[in-house]
């Protein structure tokens, strides 16, 4: 278990999303790097009936890395709660029905081939929603270190390297937010370091899932900015 | 025993006295006797030392008259024995006493070449004098010493990094294996024969490292690559002379780990090389290089 850090990349003008995708992963083949098998993200949301009190929107994600597990963010609006559990979890969102519908229009989903270089992992992931192409994610990972901090200009050079375009100098603002650890403190405002965010604390596979989530979370906004496919209500209050 | 001692004495005299008139008829008659009646000097001279030989002879025969004789004979102990064979062909000591002095000087020939040739090469391991005494205890030292001696040479490294956590184990009695926790970053498990390292395993932080399985390798290349690197660092800081600042000098080298991820290589100024970070660290300075570029 290494640090992810997700990077979209926009598809030039003119190219399809397959032919940038194809473009890629020559350009890592060339590189040194070795396919090993695909992988799939996917998230589907159920949004609560109305007559069951407060609104809490559920995200389901699955993990092709993680296959024996299911993730689970509930969403209260000002909160995230995440939750690791079994497969089986998905069999007990089935029985949730009456509480929680799933809108199958807005399940969304990541996948593409996966490449081993060195001690990176490099998942070139084409994201669909209700099967529309709507954008390229990046996923790296660098699996020997576990604090986000400490490798994030390993990662930043390698996706300069063959991306061919800059990227930020500082960490991605999910990094920034205060750790998990932190906040379940019950004295977490008096001996909160302001430093301890999460780029300095141990990655954990929650991690990956939420920024997983947060991406999700823009391309559905992009969509209803464009007015694309038309979903109803907005996901996220 | 004095009246023996007389007697013998006595009796020396009376040798060098008779031993005086032999010398003086010997030479005749000389120049210092004068031109005129010299034969009757020459007489009158031996008559004096003549005198002086019945004088003497006088003296023994009274001294040896004091004497008694002793009441038995003396013991003479081992000595005794000498006597009794005296020809050197029964003895067959005289080959022996031949052989062993040949054995010492080929011993003497083969040690001189032997220093020469240790001399002439400076990279030995093992620290080869036979004349310097002091060289020799510390051999001992390095390899023999007592568990406490380690334990203090580990906890005064303990004490004086925060980042960097010891855990001292004895699996195999009386030498100590180290799991060495750098940051967060790596593990190395350092196993030690006395106070000489004699392996260093190095792992991710998130793999498990126990001293029940010191062989196998990391899973991630990096931590491989840094293996192979505490190894040559291992040899290089290696000082029989002085193992215990070896010991200290070694660990303040391999601390510098804890920034394997953040610092960029001080050649080519990159982060990666190769899908990996610099791996290797300067033995003085501690600065960062790849592996291909620290030749350059």
């Amino acid at each position: 278990m290494g640090v992810t850090v997700l990077q979209p990349y926009s598809v030039p003008e003119g190219q399809t999303g397959p032919q940038t995708i194809e473009f890629l992963a020559k350009r890592l083949l060339a590189l040194g790097a070795v396919q090993a098998s695909t992988f799939i993200v996917d998230c589907e949301t159920f949004i609560p009936n109305p007559q069951h009190g407060t609104p809490k929107t559920v995200h389901v994600l699955h993990n092709s890395e993680y296959p024996a597990s299911t993730f689970a963010v509930l969403d209260t609006g000002t909160k995230q709660v995440p939750l690791v559990a079994d497969a089986l979890f998905d069999l007990l969102m089935l029985k949730m029905a009456p509480a929680h519908t799933s809108k199958k229009q807005t399940k969304i989903e990541s996948k593409g081939a996966r490449f081993e270089y060195g001690d990176f992992l490099i998942k070139l992931g084409s994201v669909t929603m209700a099967e529309n192409f709507k954008g390229i994610l990046l996923e790296v990972e660098y699996r020997p270190c576990v604090i986000p901090s400490n490798c994030w200009e390993l990662i930043r050079e390698l996706l300069q390297g063959f991306l061919g375009v800059s990227i930020p100098a500082t960490i991605p603002p999910y990094f920034n937010t205060p750790s998990i650890m932190s906040m379940n403190h019950p004295k977490s405002s008096e001996i909160f370091n302001p430093n301890h965010t999460k780029q300095n604390d141990v990655y954990q596979p929650m991690d990956t899932i939420n920024q997983y989530l947060e991406h999700f979370g823009n391309f559905r906004k992009q969509t209803m900015l464009s007015g694309g496919t038309g979903i109803g209500a907005p996901l996220r209050s | 025993m004095d009246s023996l001692n007389n007697a013998l004495s006595a009796i020396k005299n009376l040798r060098s006295s008779v031993g005086h008139v032999f010398e003086v008829l010997a030479n005749g008659v000389q120049a210092h006797h004068g031109d005129d009646g010299r034969d009757s000097k020459f007489l009158v001279q031996f008559q004096e030392l003549f005198n002086n030989v019945n004088l003497n002879l006088r003296e023994v025969e009274s001294v040896i008259n004091g004497l008694t004789p002793p009441p038995a004979p003396f013991n003479l102990g081992h000595t005794a024995a000498l006597a009794q064979e005296t020809t050197d062909e029964r003895q067959a000591l005289y080959s022996q006493l031949v052989n062993s002095y040949k054995w010492v000087d080929k011993i003497h020939e083969y040690s001189f070449l032997a220093n020469n040739i240790l001399n002439c090469n400076s990279l030995r391991r093992s620290y080869i004098s036979y004349s310097n005494k002091r060289g020799r205890l510390q051999i001992s030292s390095c390899n023999n010493t007592s568990p406490q001696h380690v334990d203090k040479v580990l906890n005064e490294l303990s004490l004086n990094s925060l980042q960097t956590n010891y855990k001292i184990w004895r699996p195999f009695g009386s030498n100590a294996v180290v799991i060495v926790n750098i940051g967060r970053i790596l593990k190395a498990a350092i196993v030690f024969k006395g106070v000489m390292i004699e392996w260093v395993t190095v792992k991710g932080f998130d793999e498990s490292l126990d001293v029940d399985d010191l062989w196998t390798e990391s899973r991630y290349e990096v931590f491989r690559k840094v293996q192979e690197q505490t190894h040559s660092a291992m040899l290089h800081f290696f000082s029989p002379t002085l193992p215990d600042l070896a010991v200290k000098s070694y660990m303040t080298w391999i601390h510098s780990y804890n920034k394997l991820f953040t610092e960029p290589c001080r050649r080519c100024g990159k982060y990666l090389y190769n899908a990996l970070p610099p791996t290797w660290r300067d033995l003085r300075t501690l600065e960062p290089f790849h592996e291909e570029c620290k030749n350059c």
